[in-house]
């Protein structure tokens, strides 16, 4: 990480401070796809999916987004709301997919993996 | 009783009862039926008791339309037939097959799956198969290690295959038909022509040659064509003495709606890392796997969607490795091979190029292969070619034609899969190149199962079909046919269970109708 990226991470924590762990940007930088794909093909999936959105093209917009998707009640300090896992398991059941390099892969994990190859750059 | 029909007088005459022609499954699996009857069976094969390849010859034919395998290398012609180089897959059709499906062009049987039950429960001994169970639950509660899938019903559920041996109809039942006093097997008896009475409403007897110039006759009271999709469409069309456009073809349905089932490597697996999922149950193993497991659509989804029916194995491997489609790794040469192999009662390893064994330990990564129905097209079809055999038949000419039906219904399905895969935390699904593209084309690995069907379809209504739901030629009283080119719609199952127990049917339905 340059000293740029090292910017933005600090920068984006700062502002989603009091989040679960769960939800930190280095969590969400680490998808559950990587011990299943493995990184190399994890970071490619995060590169094709930074080249089809660019408008989601940074850390804190991503970011963003993953927060965004999360339903009402992960946002209501006082309830439990569910897991990284929970939402791209609700993401495949919705339909909200996307295939990338090939791969059927939820809109949540391939924030993730976007994010993920951004971190490992 | 066992006659080389080269050693008859030419110029014979053969009467019997009954007249199956063709040995293969569904003539053997018919003739064990009459075995001690007071009826008279005649079994002509036209092939001999062993493979030889002047007789393989009369198979070979034109292939036009989409690329095909040599027809001469997709089906054997000997006692015993094709099952002399099955691989023994059996499964039964879905109750989805048997329905008219509005988005499915010529779909719908005039059967129910539950009227094909008793005599599937029937067909299962003959292709030496386990019990009638073909329910994941079913052989989960024999052996708890086979755990199906966790998926959700309502979109993917767990179709089972059983393996038969595989059966060798000419080796396991050559015995049983050639003791039978009342069946008479006459070998190198090749039919060449229906020949139908004057007014084309019955056969009065089939004319038959041998490669040695030899011709004889056949009468019975009925006749039963038992030669594979090819061969029933070929033989219809050439006996065209009578009627130009041969026989049972007065609405111009004979050898259209040729059929197969797309075997085609469509993607990949990789398993989540949990060792939660267990895929046992979908393993195979060439000669020792008795049931398993493939993954298909839930008929909702099917009608939802409005796609085909069809399943998905999986195969292990590794990422970056290539699939081979059926027609890529049966060659006719490994075929050959494979064929010598057994002959030689399976000393040394096998030919190059047979399904490897799972590897040792749990595999992670898999190519997923699907198996998919074909959707019925008029324009896919068996006709007369130019060219003739030695025995001077015209050689069959093969069309084989695809729909966008046929390459929509993959995309879907592993669309779908892939889906339902990554909610059940199964794994993810990786789709191939050419599944993913709109452009319609098909991949260079498309391939068939070598499973013919369709050409004679069924159809209560003589516009719509070649015979009705007895398998009766529509327009002629004594004239049957048994075998998968009666099948409407294919299913994703491989056809030979379903035949046989179709051709059970009408071994029954001729009893009745001879009592």
């Amino acid at each position: 990480m340059d000293r740029r990226q090292f910017l933005a991470v600090t920068a984006t924590s700062a502002l989603v401070a009091g989040l679960p762990a769960a939800f930190n940007l280095h969590a969400l930088a680490q998808p559950d796809l990587l011990p299943i794909l493995g990184p190399e093909a994890v970071r490619e999936i995060g590169l094709r999916y930074r080249e089809l959105m660019p408008a989601e093209n940074q850390m804190r917009a991503l970011h963003a987004v993953i927060l965004a998707a999360r339903p009402w009640s992960a946002r209501v300090p006082w309830l439990a709301g569910p897991s990284i896992g929970a939402m791209v398991a609700e993401d495949f059941a919705a339909g909200r997919t996307i295939v990338l390099q090939g791969w059927v892969l939820s809109t949540t994990e391939a924030r993730q993996s976007a994010l993920y190859s951004m971190l490992a750059d | 009783m066992h006659i080389d029909a080269r050693t008859l007088p030419n110029g014979s005459v053969l009467e019997a009862d009954l007249c199956i022609v063709g040995a293969g499954a569904a003539g053997i699996s018919m003739a064990l039926e009459w075995i001690g009857s007071p009826r008279t069976v005649l079994l002509l094969e036209g092939g001999g008791l062993e493979y030889e390849p002047a007789m393989q010859d009369l198979y070979r034919g034109e292939i036009v339309g989409l690329p095909y395998y040599p027809l001469q290398a997709a089906r054997l012609h000997y006692f015993g037939g094709t099952t002399g180089h099955w691989a023994g897959f059996c499964s039964t059709l879905d109750p989805i097959d048997f329905d008219k499906r509005d988005w499915v062009p010529h779909s719908g049987w005039p059967l129910r799956r539950e009227e094909l039950d008793p005599f599937y429960a029937r067909a299962q001994p003959l292709l030496e198969l386990g019990p009638y169970e073909y329910a994941a639950g079913d052989w989960q509660r024999r052996d708890p290690t086979l755990v199906p899938l966790p998926l959700d019903p309502r979109v993917m559920w767990t179709k089972m295959w059983q393996f038969s041996p595989p059966t060798r109809f000419g080796a396991r039942y050559r015995d049983a038909v050639i003791g039978a006093r009342n069946v008479h097997l006459y070998t190198h008896a090749n039919v060449c022509e229906l020949e139908a009475n004057e007014s084309l409403g019955a056969i009065e007897g089939l004319r038959l040659r041998t490669l040695d110039g030899k011709e004889h006759r056949a009468r019975a009271r009925y006749y039963v064509l038992a030669c594979c999709s090819i061969q029933n469409a070929r033989l219809l069309l050439a006996s065209n003495r009578r009627t130009p456009t041969g026989l049972g073809n007065a609405h111009d349905l004979v050898g259209r709606f040729f059929m197969e089932h797309l075997e085609i490597p469509g993607g990949h697996l990789a398993l989540a890392p949990s060792g939660a999922v267990n895929t046992k149950l979908y393993a195979f193993e060439f000669g020792q796997t008795k049931a398993r497991g493939e993954l298909a659509l839930s008929a909702a989804v099917q009608r939802e969607r409005r796609i085909l029916n069809g399943t998905v194995s999986l195969e292990p491997g590794a990422p970056g490795e290539v699939a081979k489609s059926t027609f890529q790794w049966g060659t006719p040469e490994r075929l050959a091979a494979l064929r010598k192999w057994q002959a030689n009662g399976k000393v040394g390893p096998p030919p190059d190029g047979l399904p490897e064994p799972a590897p040792a330990g749990a595999p992670r990564f898999f190519h997923l292969v699907t198996r998919q129905e074909q959707a019925p097209n008029p324009d896919s079809r068996v006709l007369l070619s130019t060219e003739r055999d030695a025995l001077d038949m015209p050689r069959a000419k093969l069309a084989w034609r695809l729909t966008e039906l046929d390459r929509r219904s993959f995309r879907v399905f592993y669309e779908v899969m892939g889906r339902e895969l990554g909610r059940s935390g199964v794994g993810r699904v990786q789709l191939l190149d050419w599944v993913r593209r709109d452009d319609g084309a098909w991949p260079g690995t498309l391939s068939g199962g070598w499973h013919h069907m369709g050409t004679t379809r069924m159809h209560d209504n003589p516009h719509f079909g070649v015979v009705d739901a007895n398998c009766r030629v529509h327009g002629l009283d004594n004239l049957f046919v048994a075998g998968a080119s009666v099948y409407p719609t294919g299913g994703a199952a491989n056809p030979t269970l379903t035949l046989v127990a179709l051709s059970l049917r009408l071994s029954d339905h001729l009893k009745q109708t001879l009592a």
